[in-house]
């Protein structure tokens, strides 16, 4: 069985390579690679879960997962992957491969305790990155994102090209300005397609993981939604 | 040609020529040039012709205050050629002329001008009725100002977002003053000009006086060094909004600016006197000239008389002379000399001044296209002109400079309070906004020194403001006053042809005539002359008109006060307003396969569905009718998933599920679901759906497709409101859906899992977890199209799976659209919220009384409905049959129900049915009409009247067993259709 990316198709319309991540079909390359301006990347494939209520934090805590003690702020975990806390009492955890604190904490939230109430995270997961990020999240978003504007691991909750997003700036791992972004994945290919666009137009384009996750193999061939 | 030699700092790059058209005609000019300093340099003096009376214009301000030189470029229509950048190839044209600008057929409304008075079309037009659609074509023939081309391809237009901490609008001496000031203080900074280059009058303004272009070269550098600016050049702010947001519009877009504090240095704009011909190609701004001179390095007139009231027009007088022109004397308003360099610089060149006098009036050449030369009067103590003085002074040119005012349009907007100041005649700011702040010229600040410090003062403010590291300006003492604007600049003639508004063609005679016909207040005059309600929104003459109602009504200038300032204080092009187009869709995880299966999509709200699925050969009704019968009779398989997808747990979730709906769910048994109704406070259904009770304290329950958002957000707040233990989930994104309904589907699903599906282990509204293709999925046994269904519920990522999984299971599995789910419920009579309904229908009007259960201590809207039993209801919607062998045209959804000629109601569904065989639908009729068996009238399109049956629904299966059926009875009904 195969997970799809809400993105799946958006890339397979592009000169795309495809690879496995965590049972789902992801671009290994998708043309844009080597361009350093502005890339847009599809991190779907990422584990990923949530969970909110008034005994989230504690709960996560108890499960020695660090959290954020700042609203809408986010930190990251000793194996790449992240937690954000949205607003006070929900949370966001996704692991960078090959992370394990998504799948201990969803095994966990088949019980969760009183004041736990696990969120199902099927979002599209998107990474723009590059030195014209600035200029497309200036066309598509009215907040200021840019570095410096906001207070230190930020978590955005905020509209982007009309539709609610979550936003952290990542630039301190990477050595351009980028960026995170989730939405609902009924809105992913809306908004990739939208940033994808602008993104052509700035110079940039659409980029495969191996950009960031160069040791992840092409599956070869290009694999259908059923693959 | 006019061209000067090399001026210091001119905006022109002589090595870069450029070819362009006019009128046909080549000629040259330079990169760097406006259309207008490139035809003005090739001795080009008529650049257009005015709106009304089709006079030759050629440059008045050649800054964006006035459209005497409206020009077209292919599709681009309205170029101002005084700001337009010069482009190579362009093939330009006049917007307002009938022939070519030297031979205008419409110039012969100039000599029928006083028949055609200010207001004649308020009352000329309207009889006889039967003339006017005439009238009309003639005028808007007339008033059109270019021709569109409706097949120009679609421009794309970035929308574009900035933030800043200081804002500074217009890059003159004082606001480049303060950009310095908040940028070296660590503010980030934007320094926005309408001009090519920053600079403002620091670019043009010069006379003797060196000091100008030095200060400018030095403080072009500083802000080049200074990290914190960013400079954007040709953009001007066109409208302020709250929170100190502005837009600004350069050439290709507009940028949405939020800034932490703004300041407004916008200046102010020359302002003309008004004497007869004072429109003439060759008459123009003093400021005018100077740009044409030190900008563009052209000579803007050969023999110049200078008309002024101010320092100002000395120095522009100077600037003339230092460029060639003859200057044959200074007309100075004034009895009092002038006591500046500037003055005394004139007197050193031995150029007359003609105290206390006006232009009487321009004398126009033979050919009427120019000036060759102006009649001087003495003024009288009242201004009036003293017509028995007359002198000729030969020239072919006037430079004015009476006075200014103030741009300040940005600053009424964020709502500042102004006050006319007599000293200096001009409004200047009286109290404004937080976070918002003016200098220079528009805060009547003149002297360049001043400027400066009040540039720094203003910077300081808002660093305060932004509670950033400030620290207070050196400054020195202010120089003694000067009024840099005369009172009363209008000079009577009783010939007229005094221009006020040159956009209008508005004369001084205008403004006579509308205070006499009672329109004497600022904002009645405005709207009986359309002074200030041209393209240049005022610029050039709302000052002059204000000071001609004043002196009508012997009242002060403040007194009367200005009119309202609204955005866009320039027009902005329609591209740039509807920029790039955000429409968010929103698909389903199956769309792909959808897509690939031929289906036809519709917006439902704002997802993307599948309509039907397209076969060759085949109509969409056929196709349509074929997945109907496919679910009637095996099984079809519909995506659900913009079904809104809820789930809440803890202790209160089922208070909270009590309270919102109106029926019982304490007593749901886990495992099973019910149909579910909200209203609100006023009792009028606004969503519903299914709940299904998961566990002792959680449920799962689905919203309309379009109340997802909202029914979240509702409980979100209820939640809050009564304070209750439970939390809550939207999941309608994250989980997709989907329905395998029809008499098959049991034994097709029980093919890819193995969850028990038989009666007793899985009745009819019952609710499953359970494996299906592998994908955990919550199964809900529910009929909404009338068949044995159950709706699949899983995780978005494993959808497609599941989806094909079944496809595959078995060859009947159809998939099915909207339009066949339509019809399928309608035959079951189902309603749907929102068609079926509208913003007041409630449950008693829409035959759900069965679903409110009164009893209960509360839920939304009760008290409401309590109220409406005790009243009759106003409609009922009822089901209604046209007989089967009826064949001709079928009444549509909102036809309208008619009874003795007046409307008595509406359809709100209606399909033609392939099980029945026969027209159905639903309607809203007034309640004596329902009862079954009653014969109502439809009018379709056309106005024809059918006739129609009321019925009891449901139309099909009445008892509702084919939801409830046993696996024994759905193999038995199976064979039977199978044999049929």
């Amino acid at each position: 069985m195969m997970r799809a990316s809400p993105l799946h198709d958006c890339l397979a319309r592009l000169d795309t390579q495809w690879g496995r991540l965590n049972d789902m079909p992801i671009a290994i390359s998708a043309g844009a690679e080597a361009n350093t301006s502005l890339q847009l990347l599809d991190l779907s494939a990422l584990r990923r879960t949530g969970l909110k209520g008034p005994g989230a934090a504690s709960w996560l805590q108890s499960r020695s997962v660090c959290v954020p003690e700042r609203a809408n702020s986010w930190s990251g975990f000793a194996d790449g992957g992240l937690i954000a806390r949205l607003g006070r009492s929900e949370f966001l955890l996704e692991d960078a491969p090959p992370g394990a604190v998504v799948s201990a904490v969803t095994d966990a939230l088949v019980a969760p305790a009183t004041g736990v109430y696990p969120v199902l995270r099927q979002d599209a997961a998107l990474m723009v990155r590059g030195e014209a990020v600035d200029e497309l999240l200036a066309q598509t978003c009215s907040i200021d994102l840019s570095a410096g504007a906001l207070e230190e691991r930020a978590v955005s909750l905020t509209m982007m090209a009309g539709i609610s997003v979550i936003v952290i700036d990542v630039s301190s791992a990477h050595a351009a300005p980028c960026y995170r972004i989730w939405c609902d994945g009924t809105y992913g290919a809306y908004l990739w397609e939208t940033l994808l666009e602008i993104a052509v137009e700035l110079g940039g384009g659409a980029a495969g993981l191996n950009a960031i996750y160069p040791d992840l193999q092409a599956s070869g061939g290009n694999a259908s939604i059923q693959s | 040609m006019t061209r000067l030699a090399p001026i210091a700092g001119e905006w022109i790059d002589r090595s870069h020529a450029i070819d362009f058209e006019f009128e046909g005609r080549p000629y040259r000019g330079f990169a760097g040039d406006t259309i207008t300093s490139a035809l003005w340099a090739s001795g080009v003096r008529v650049l257009g012709r005015s709106f009304k009376y089709h006079r030759p214009r050629g440059v008045l301000s050649l800054a964006n205050h006035d459209v005497n030189a409206l020009v077209a470029d292919g599709r681009s229509l309205h170029l101002r050629a005084d700001v337009t950048a010069l482009a190579a190839g362009m093939r330009l044209s006049p917007v307002n002329v009938f022939g070519t600008l030297a031979r205008d057929r419409a110039h012969l409304l100039d000599r029928f001008a006083r028949f055609l008075p200010v207001g004649f079309y308020y009352k000329a037009f309207f009889k006889p009725k039967w003339m006017f659609p005439h009238w009309e074509r003639a005028i808007r023939k007339l008033s059109g100002l270019g021709k569109l081309d409706f097949d120009a391809p679609r421009g794309r237009t970035p929308n574009r977002h900035a933030f800043c901490d200081v804002l500074v609008i217009g890059a003159g001496p004082s606001g480049m003053a303060a950009a310095l000031g908040a940028g070296r203080a660590g503010a980030r900074v934007i320094l926005v000009d309408e001009n090519a280059r920053i600079g403002g009058s620091l670019s043009y303004a010069r006379g003797t006086d060196a000091r100008p272009r030095e200060l400018l070269e030095r403080m072009n550098l500083d802000i080049a060094a200074c990290t914190g600016i960013r400079v954007m050049p040709a953009t001007f702010a066109a409208g302020y909004y709250a929170d100190r947001s502005f837009a600004l519009v350069d050439q290709d877009k507009m940028v949405k600016v939020r800034a932490r504090s703004v300041i407004v240095a916008t200046g102010v704009m020359e302002q003309p006197a008004a004497f007869r011909h004072n429109d003439l190609p060759g008459v123009m701004l003093a400021s005018a000239a100077q740009r044409l001179i030190h900008r563009y390095a052209v000579q803007p007139m050969q023999s110049a008389v200078v008309l002024t009231a101010n320092t100002e027009g000395y120095v522009a007088a100077l600037d003339l002379h230092a460029a060639g022109v003859q200057v044959n004397t200074i007309v100075d308003l004034r009895a009092d000399a002038e006591e500046s360099d500037a003055a005394r610089a004139v007197s050193e060149q031995g150029i007359g001044i003609m105290r206390r006098s006006c232009i009487f009036e321009a004398i126009v050449t033979p050919d009427r296209f120019g000036v060759r030369a102006v009649t001087v009067c003495r003024l009288n103590t009242d201004d009036s002109p003293d017509s028995a003085s007359r002198t000729e002074v030969p020239c072919d040119g006037v430079a004015m400079s009476v006075g200014f005012a103030p741009a300040n349009g940005l600053l009424h907007q964020a709502g500042a309070r102004m006050l006319f100041d007599e000293g200096i005649q001009q409004f200047v700011p009286n109290g404004l906004p937080a976070g918002v702040f003016a200098a220079g010229r528009v805060n009547g600040v003149y002297d360049l020194t001043t400027r400066l410090r009040d540039g720094e003062r203003a910077a300081a403010q808002a660093l305060e403001h932004l509670r950033m590291p400030w620290s207070a300006p050196d400054v020195p003492a202010p120089p003694a006053p000067r009024c840099p604007s005369f009172a009363y600049p209008i000079v009577e003639h009783p010939d007229g042809k005094n221009f006020v508004d040159f956009d209008e063609d508005l004369t001084v005679r205008d403004f006579a005539r509308a205070a006499q016909e009672g329109f004497d207040s600022s904002e009645l005059l405005k709207r009986y002359t359309t002074v200030g309600m041209g393209p240049s929104q005022g610029k050039h003459s709302n000052m002059n008109a204000l000071r001609i109602l004043a002196r009508i009504r012997g009242r002060s200038i403040g007194d009367l006060g200005t009119t309202t300032a609204r955005p866009f204080i320039h027009p902005v092009p329609l591209s740039h307003l509807a920029g790039r187009g955000f429409t968010p869709v929103r698909r389903t995880p199956l769309q792909c396969l959808h897509e690939r299966a031929g289906a036809v999509f519709m917006q439902a709200g704002v997802w993307l569905r599948p309509e039907y699925y397209a076969r060759e050969g085949k109509s969409k009704t056929e196709a349509v009718t074929e997945e109907v019968l496919a679910v009637r009779r095996a099984a079809g398989l519909i995506d659900v998933g913009t079904l809104g997808k809820i789930e809440v747990s803890g202790p209160d979730a089922c208070e909270l599920l009590e309270r919102v709906y109106t029926g019982r769910f304490q007593n749901l048994k886990v495992g099973m679901t019910r149909y579910a109704v909200m209203l609100d406070e006023a009792g009028v259904i606004t969503d519903d759906g299914v709940v299904a009770r998961l566990g002792e304290q959680r449920f799962y329950f689905t919203t309309t497709t379009t109340g997802s958002a909202s029914v979240y957000r509702e409980l979100q707040r209820y939640i809050a409101q009564w304070r209750l233990d439970c939390g809550i989930v939207n999941l309608t994104g994250a989980m997709a859906a989907m329905n395998l309904a029809g008499p098959r589907s049991r034994e097709i699903l029980a093919k890819v899992s193995d969850m028990p599906l038989d009666n007793n282990a899985f009745p009819y509204l019952g609710a499953r977890e359970g494996v299906i293709a592998g994908v955990v999925a919550r199964v809900l046994r529910v009929g909404f199209v009338g068949e044995l269904g159950f709706e699949i519920h899983l995780p978005a990522e494993l959808a497609a799976h599941v989806w094909d999984t079944l496809l595959a299971a078995d060859a009947a599995v159809t998939p099915f659209g909207v339009e066949a789910q339509r019809w399928l419920r309608l035959e079951k009579g189902h309603i749907i919220i929102g068609q079926d309904t509208d913003g007041l229908t409630t449950p008693l009007e829409a035959a759900l009384e069965w679903v409110l259960k009164m009893d209960k201590p509360f839920f939304v809207g009760q008290r409401s409905v309590q109220a409406m039993r005790a009243r009759p209801i106003k409609h009922k919607l009822i089901g209604f049959v046209f007989p089967p062998a009826y064949s001709g045209p079928s009444p549509k959804e909102c036809h309208l129900v008619i009874r003795e000629g007046e409307i008595a109601g509406r359809i709100t569904s209606v399909a033609y049915s392939p099980t029945l065989k026969q027209i159905i639908g639903l309607a809203m009729v007034a309640p004596e009409m329902a009862a079954p068996g009653s014969l109502f009238k439809i009018r379709v399109d056309g106005g024809t009247m059918l006739e129609a049956e009321a019925v009891a629904a449901p139309f099909y299966d009445p008892r509702g067993e084919r939801q409830r059926m046993s696996l024994a009875q759905l193999q038995a009904r199976y064979r039977s259709q199978e044999v049929a």
